[in-house]
C-alpha cells in the first residue's frame, strides 16, 4: 500500500479498552493479526452473506457474530478470522466503506476475537452505539434503545396500545437514506421491506412461539439444536452473561 | 504533516496547499520556494522524501525533475546526492528484477536530464547497456533466449522513456539516439513474436485462420513511438513544465551518473526447445510480466480520440495510480480522475480497469480492488462513469460466449458485487431474450450465475424485486436455498425406520454425546442392520441438517462429529459417496454445497482426490456447460491445495532465516566458550587455563542452550521440507487425476479430431449440420486468408442473439475453456511435474484440442513436441 498517504503504522483509530495489555502491544496484536472486525452491519444480515463478500479477499476460517447479550439476536457487528494476514489486509482495503445488505459497512483490523467478545456491551444487550442513537434506523432495530424506552413511556401515556417498539415506523422518512453516487435510488424501500419474509426460507418456516417474530427467526437461527431451547447454543455455553463489568467499549469506532 | 512535505506531496494537485492556482508553473515556483529555505536543516528528509513521491507519483515526475533541476541550482551538493541515490536504488532494482522500479527510475533519469541535471549522454549509457543485455539474451550461444521476457521489458523502458524526453534526446545528442533506435530494430527483428494465445481474453483471437498477426505488447509500443517521432516528438499527455525555466535550467551543473550494470545472462540452453526451455520461459514471463493486455471493448465511435502514444501514456499513468495508491481511496480515485492531461478519457479509464481485472493469468491485485475503484470512480464521477462502465458491460456480455472462462467468473463475481453496491438496478429487460437461447447459451448462463452470485450476497426476495422489468427472469434466479433433509418431519410425510435413525441420531447430538459414542451406536446397532448406505444417509443428512442453520453451526458440527464421517468414509470411494450425499442435502443451495465441501476438505475428512472424482461424476458432467456448481467446488479444492502448499514454502522459507540465525548464534556463543577456555587467567597468583569458572559455567549453558536452537530450528526444518515433499507429491497425483478426467470426458464428446482441428470449427459444427450442403465453403470461408472471419459468434451486428452452438458443442467449448483456465492459473505447479503429465496424460492419443487447451494454458508452444 501506497506510504505517502496513509501512516503504515497506525492500523485503527479505534482503541478497544478491554484489550488486556499496553498500547504498543495493541497496535502488535494489530499489525499480526488475521482478524477483522466488521460494524455497522444491518441486524439481519447472515454469516453466509458475510462469508459470500469477505471470502473475495481471501479463504475464510471462522466468522463470529456479535449477539445482543440479552436477545442473542445478531446486533450488528461481527468478526472475520482470515488464514493470511495479506488477505486480512486486503479485506481492509477493499471491502471497508463498500455496502453489504443495502449498508455500507466498517471493515477493521482486530486484536483477534476471544470469547466473551462477540456480546454487544450496550447496557441494554446490544452495541453501544445503538443505545444513544436518535436516528431511525431499520436495518438495526428501529430507534436507538434509550429513544425506544423514551417512545414506549410516551405511548404507554397515551396508550397507543401493545406493538413491538422497535420496529414502529417513524412519522418521517429517515433523512438520508439514498447514498451519493451516480445511481438514484430505486428497489425497495427499507421499510415496506418484509422482515420475516427476508432471509432465506429455512430460517422462516418453523411457527412462532412467540410475540415478536423478528426475534425469533435470530433466536432460532443462532440454536445450534432445532429442537432445544435457544440458551442451549453450545457456541457460546461456557460464557453466557459473563461480560456485563463495563460499557465503554463500543464508544463508537471513528 | 510540515509544509514542504504536503506541497511536494500535493504538487500539481487542485488543492488547498497551492490556493486557487492549478498552473504547473506557479506550482514549482511555490514548491522550489519553501524546499530551498528547508533544504538547509531538512535536506536529510527532502531527499528521501522527494524520491519516493517520484517513485509512488510517477504521472508527475516531470513536475519533480523541473525542481530537481532548480534545486540543483541552488545546492549542488544536493542534487548529486540525489542522483547518486537514485543510482544505487537504480541498479538494486536491476539486481532484483524490480520492474516497477526500473521502469518509473528511467523515468526519472529522462526528466533529470531534460532539467539540465544529467546528461543526455548518460541517459543514452543506460539505454545502451538496457539493449546490449537484451540483444545478448537472444543469442543462443551467449544468452538464453527463453528469457527473451527480460530483454522485451528493457526494451519497453527504453522506449518508454521517449515520450517524456525524446524531443531533448534528438535534439542533443541526434546520431546516439538514432544508434539506440537502430539497435532497437535489430532487436525486433531477431526475437520471437509474443503469441501467448493462452493470456488472450478472447477465444478466438488465437485461430482467427487469417493470416493477420496481432502486434504484440513491444511492436506495438514500437508503432506508437514511430508515430510520436514522426509527430516531432510532440505529447499531449507528457507535461514538459522544464521549457518554462529553460533559461534558468541551462545554467546548472550536469551530474555524472555512475555506471550501471545489466544483471548477468542466464546459462545457454543446450537447445530452444523441450521442457526445459518452456519451464524457464514459464519462469522468465513471471518475472519481467506484461503489465497489460488491451481489451478493445469499445467501438472507435466511442473511444476518446487520441494520439496512439497518448493512449499508451494514460494506460501507464492509470497503472501506476492502481499499484501505488492502492488502500487509499479517495486519492485513488481524484489521481484517476485528474491525470495531467489536457483531453477526456472516461472511456480508455474504464478499459484499462477492466483489462486489469480480467488480466490473465492474474491482475497486480484481487479483482475485489478493481470491484472498489470502478465504484470509486461512479461515485467521483456521477454524470459519465457509470455509463461508460454499463457500456462496457453490454460490450462484454455481446462477446461473452468467445471470452475466457476464468474472465468470465471474474465477470460475474465483479458485477454481481458493483449491482449489490448499487442497489441492484440494471435494465435486465434488455437481457430477458436470453430465456429463449437453449439452456447453455453462454449469455444465458452469465445472467444465471450473476444472480445467483446477487441472492448470496443479499437474499432472494430482493433480488425478485430487482428483476421486476424482467420477471420471466425469475426462472434463471436460484432456487430459494433450504436444505434438502430427506428426514424431515414436519410435512408429515410418512415416516421409515430411517427417519427413526435419524431422529435418535438427533437427539445423541442434542444429549450432547460425544464422536466416539456415536460412532460405536453406529457400528454397533446401524451398520450390521441397515447397512452402510444407510448409514451415510442418515449421518450425513442428520448432522447437515443439526449443522444448516449457518456457516458457523456448519463448523460446529464438523469440529464435534468430523470423526464420525472420516470413520464411515475412510477412502476414496466412500468419501466421493459423501460428497455426493453433501450435494444432494444442499441442492437448492450451491453456496452450502461449496462451502460444506471446503469445510470436510479443510479438515481433512476429504481429500481433493476425491472431489475431484465427484465433480467429474456424471451428474456433475452433465453440468459443464451450464452451471458454474461444480467449477466452483472444484476451484476452491485447488486453491486450499495451493494455499496449503504456499504456506508450507513460506514457513520454510521463514524457517530457514531462523536456521541461518540460529546457526550464527550458536557459532558465536561457541566462540565465545572456547575463547573464555583457553583465556590463560590468574588463580592464586598462579596462571590457569580458563576464564573464571562462573564466568566459564554461563559461556557453557549458553553454547549449550545455542546448540540445542540450532538443532530444534533445523528439526522442525526437516519436518516442514518432509511435509511439503509429501504435499508436492499429492499435488502431482491431483493435476494427473485432473487431467485424466479432462482428457477421458473431452474424448467421450469431442468429435473427431478430423472435424474439429480447432474452436471454430468445433463451434460451427452445428450450424454446418444444418446447412450441410455448405459445409465445404464454410470451412473455406475460415481458412480464407484475405477475410478475417467474423470476430465473434454473437456478435454480428444487429443479429447479435443468434447462438446456434449444439449443446454438445457448447459443453466442449465450456470444458475446454476450464482446462485451459485451470493450466494457466496453476501454470507453475503444473511444470514442476510437466514430465510426469506428457507421460501420462498428454500423450499421443490425447484429442489435439485438449492438448491444445492444456499447451495454451501453459504459454507452450504446440508443436514443441517433448519426447520426455
Amino acid at each position: 500500500m501506497a506510504s505517502l498517504f496513509k501512516d503504515l503504522t497506525k492500523l485503527s483509530a479505534y482503541r478497544d479498552r478491554r484489550f488486556p495489555g499496553n498500547q504498543e502491544e495493541f497496535e502488535q496484536a494489530l499489525h499480526t493479526s488475521t482478524t477483522v472486525y466488521i460494524g455497522n452491519m444491518s441486524f439481519y444480515t447472515t454469516e453466509e452473506q458475510v462469508y459470500e463478500l469477505f471470502s473475495r479477499a481471501g479463504e475464510i476460517k471462522k466468522i463470529t457474530m456479535g449477539l445482543d447479550k440479552n436477545s442473542k439476536t445478531p446486533c450488528g457487528f461481527c468478526f472475520v478470522l482470515y488464514y493470511s494476514r495479506e488477505d486480512t489486509e486486503d479485506a481492509m482495503k477493499f471491502i471497508s466503506g463498500t455496502i453489504l445488505d443495502d449498508r455500507p459497512i466498517r471493515v477493521d483490523f482486530d486484536w483477534g476475537f476471544q470469547e466473551g467478545r462477540q456480546w454487544g456491551r450496550g447496557r441494554s444487550g446490544g452495541q453501544v452505539r445503538d443505545e444513544y442513537r436518535t436516528d431511525y434506523d431499520p436495518g438495526r432495530g428501529g430507534y436507538g434503545k434509550l429513544v425506544q424506552q423514551e417512545l414506549e413511556a410516551q405511548r404507554q401515556l397515551v396508550d397507543y396500545g401493545t406493538g413491538s417498539l422497535g420496529s414502529f415506523p417513524p412519522v418521517m422518512p429517515p433523512p438520508h437514506y439514498g447514498r451519493r453516487g451516480g445511481h438514484n435510488q430505486g428497489g425497495s424501500h427499507p421499510q415496506s421491506r418484509d422482515y420475516h419474509h427476508r432471509k432465506r426460507h429455512r430460517e422462516d418456516d418453523r411457527p412462532p412461539r412467540e410475540s415478536s417474530k423478528r426475534t425469533l427467526d435470530h433466536e432460532s437461527r443462532r440454536n445450534f439444536d432445532p429442537n432445544s431451547r435457544p440458551e442451549k447454543n453450545p457456541r457460546f455455553r461456557e460464557s453466557a452473561n459473563s461480560d456485563d463489568e463495563e460499557e465503554d467499549g463500543g464508544k463508537q469506532r471513528p | 504533516m510540515s509544509s514542504w512535505r504536503s506541497l511536494l506531496l500535493r504538487i500539481g494537485d487542485k488543492c488547498p496547499d497551492y490556493g486557487t492556482s492549478s498552473d504547473f508553473k506557479e506550482h514549482i515556483e511555490t514548491c522550489f520556494g519553501v524546499i530551498r529555505r528547508e533544504l538547509e536543516h531538512s535536506s536529510d528528509d527532502i531527499l528521501p522524501f522527494l524520491l519516493q513521491c517520484a517513485e509512488q507519483l510517477p504521472h508527475k515526475i516531470p513536475l519533480y525533475g523541473t525542481l530537481v533541476g532548480l534545486l540543483n541550482l541552488e545546492n549542488e551538493d544536493f542534487v548529486k546526492q540525489m542522483v547518486e541515490t537514485t543510482q544505487a536504488n537504480f541498479q538494486d532494482a536491476l539486481d532484483f528484477g524490480n520492474c516497477d522500479m526500473i521502469r518509473i527510475l528511467m523515468r526519472f533519469l529522462t526528466v533529470m536530464m531534460c532539467s539540465k541535471v544529467l546528461q543526455p549522454s548518460s541517459l543514452v549509457v543506460v539505454f545502451e547497456t538496457l539493449l546490449s543485455s537484451a540483444s545478448t539474451t537472444l543469442d543462443e550461444e551467449k544468452g538464453n533466449p527463453s528469457w527473451q521476457a527480460r530483454g522485451d521489458f528493457y526494451v519497453s523502458c527504453i522506449l518508454s522513456c521517449l515520450p517524456w524526453g525524446g524531443s531533448e534526446l534528438v535534439e542533443q545528442v541526434p546520431e546516439e539516439i538514432e544508434c539506440v533506435m537502430v539497435g532497437i530494430e535489430a532487436y525486433l527483428s531477431i526475437r520471437r513474436h509474443n503469441s501467448d494465445t493462452g493470456l488472450s481474453f478472447f477465444e478466438d483471437d488465437d485461430e482467427s485462420g487469417s493470416g493477420v498477426v496481432e502486434k504484440d505488447f513491444l511492436e506495438d509500443l514500437w508503432g506508437r513511438i514511430q508515430v510520436l517521432s514522426s509527430n516531432g516528438w510532440k505529447v499531449d499527455s507528457v507535461p514538459r513544465p522544464h521549457l518554462s525555466f529553460e533559461a534558468q535550467l541551462v545554467a546548472g551543473k550536469s551530474h555524472e551518473f555512475g555506471p550501471i550494470n545489466a544483471p548477468e545472462q542466464p546459462e545457454p540452453l543446450s537447445e530452444v526447445s523441450g521442457v526445459l526451455y518452456g519451464k524457464q520461459k514459464h519462469n522468465a514471463e513471471l518475472k519481467y510480466p506484461q503489465r497489460i493486455r488491451r481489451l478493445n471493448i469499445f467501438p472507435a465511435s466511442k473511444t476518446e480520440d487520441m494520439q496512439p502514444i497518448d493512449r499508451f501514456i494514460v494506460e501507464e499513468y492509470l497503472l501506476d495510480v492502481l499499484l501505488f495508491l492502492n488502500g487509499c481511496r479517495k486519492e485513488c480515485a481524484s489521481f484517476m480522475v485528474g491525470l495531467p492531461v489536457p483531453f477526456r478519457y472516461d472511456y480508455l479509464m474504464a478499459e484499462t480497469i477492466f483489462s486489469q481485472l480480467l488480466l490473465l493469468p492474474l491482475p497486480p491485485f484481487k479483482p475485489i480492488y478493481y470491484t472498489l475503484v470502478i465504484m470509486d470512480l461512479c461515485k467521483a464521477l456521477p454524470g459519465a462513469f457509470p455509463g461508460v462502465v454499463a457500456g462496457a458491460v453490454r460490450a462484454l456480455f455481446e462477446k461473452i460466449a468467445d471470452l475466457d472462462m476464468e474472465c468470465q467468473t471474474r465477470l460475474i463475481l465483479w458485477f454481481s458485487h458493483h449491482l449489490s453496491n448499487f442497489q441492484f438496478i440494471w435494465p435486465w429487460e434488455e437481457w430477458a431474450f436470453v430465456l429463449d437461447l437453449p439452456k447453455w447459451a453462454p449469455q444465458r448462463v452469465f445472467v444465471q450465475e450473476v444472480l445467483e452470485r446477487e441472492v448470496r450476497l443479499s437474499y432472494w426476495d430482493k433480488v425478485k424485486q430487482s428483476i421486476e422489468n424482467a420477471p420471466a427472469l425469475e426462472e434463471l434466479l436460484p432456487p430459494k436455498g433450504s436444505p434438502n433433509f430427506i428426514y424431515s418431519i414436519e410435512d408429515g410425510r410418512e415416516r421409515t425406520e430411517q427417519h427413526a435413525l435419524s431422529a435418535e441420531l438427533n437427539n445423541k447430538v442434542k444429549g450432547r454425546q460425544t464422536a466416539r459414542e456415536i460412532i460405536s451406536w453406529v457400528e454397533e446397532s446401524v451398520f450390521p442392520n441397515h447397512g452402510w448406505d444407510v448409514v451415510l444417509k442418515v449421518v450425513v443428512h442428520t448432522l447437515l441438517d443439526i449443522g444448516s442453520k449457518s456457516f458457523t453451526h456448519l463448523i460446529t458440527v464438523l469440529e464435534r462429529y468430523g470423526q464420525v464421517f472420516a470413520r464411515i468414509c475412510p477412502d476414496h470411494d466412500k468419501q466421493v459417496m459423501l460428497i455426493a450425499e453433501v450435494g444432494s442435502y444442499w441442492k437448492n443451495n450451491a453456496q452450502m454445497t461449496a462451502v460444506a465441501i471446503d469445510r470436510m476438505m479443510g479438515y481433512r475428512l476429504i481429500s481433493n482426490l476425491a472431489i475431484v472424482r465427484w465433480v467429474f461424476s456424471p451428474a456433475n458432467v452433465e453440468q459443464f456447460h451450464t452451471s458454474d456448481r461444480p467449477w466452483e467446488v472444484l476451484r476452491n479444492a485447488i486453491g486450499k491445495t495451493y494455499n496449503r502448499i504456499s504456506d508450507l514454502r513460506n514457513e520454510i522459507s521463514s524457517l530457514k532465516k531462523s536456521v541461518v540465525s540460529a546457526e550464527a548464534a550458536a557459532a558465536k556463543a561457541k566462540a565465545e566458550l572456547d575463547a573464555a577456555e583457553s583465556k590463560l587467567s590468574l588463580v592464586d597468583g598462579e596462571p590457569v587455563l580458563g576464564d573464571n569458572p562462573v564466568k566459564l559455567k554461563r559461556l557453557k549453558a549458553n553454547a549449550e542452550k545455542a546448540k540445542e536452537e540450532e538443532v530444534s530450528v533445523h528439526e522442525s526444518l526437516e519436518a516442514k521440507e518432509a511435509l511439503l515433499a509429501r504435499a508436492l507429491d499429492e499435488n502431482e497425483a491431483l493435476f494427473l487425476s485432473l487431467y485424466k478426467n479432462f482428457s477421458n470426458v473431452l474424448m467421450e464428446r469431442l468429435p473427431d479430431p478430423s472435424r474439429a482441428r480447432t474452436l471454430r470449427e468445433l463451434k460451427s459444427i452445428q450450424a454446418d449440420e444444418m446447412t450441410v450442403d455448405l459445409d465445404e465453403s464454410s470451412v473455406m470461408e475460415v481458412d480464407n486468408e484475405s477475410r478475417r472471419p467474423n470476430k465473434s459468434q454473437s456478435n454480428g451486428g444487429k443479429d447479435s442473439n443468434i447462438y446456434n452452438v449444439g449443446e454438445k458443442e457448447q459443453w466442449c467449448l465450456s470444458t475446454l475453456g476450464y482446462v485451459k483456465a485451470f493450466a494457466r492459473q496453476y501454470a507453475s505447479e503444473i511444470w514442476a511435474h510437466i514430465e510426469k503429465l506428457d507421460a501420462d496424460v498428454l500423450t499421443e492419443n490425447v484429442h489435439p484440442l485438449f492438448k491444445k487447451a492444456v499447451y495454451s494454458g501453459l504459454s507452450r508452444p504446440v508443436n514443441d513436441v517433448s519426447s520426455g
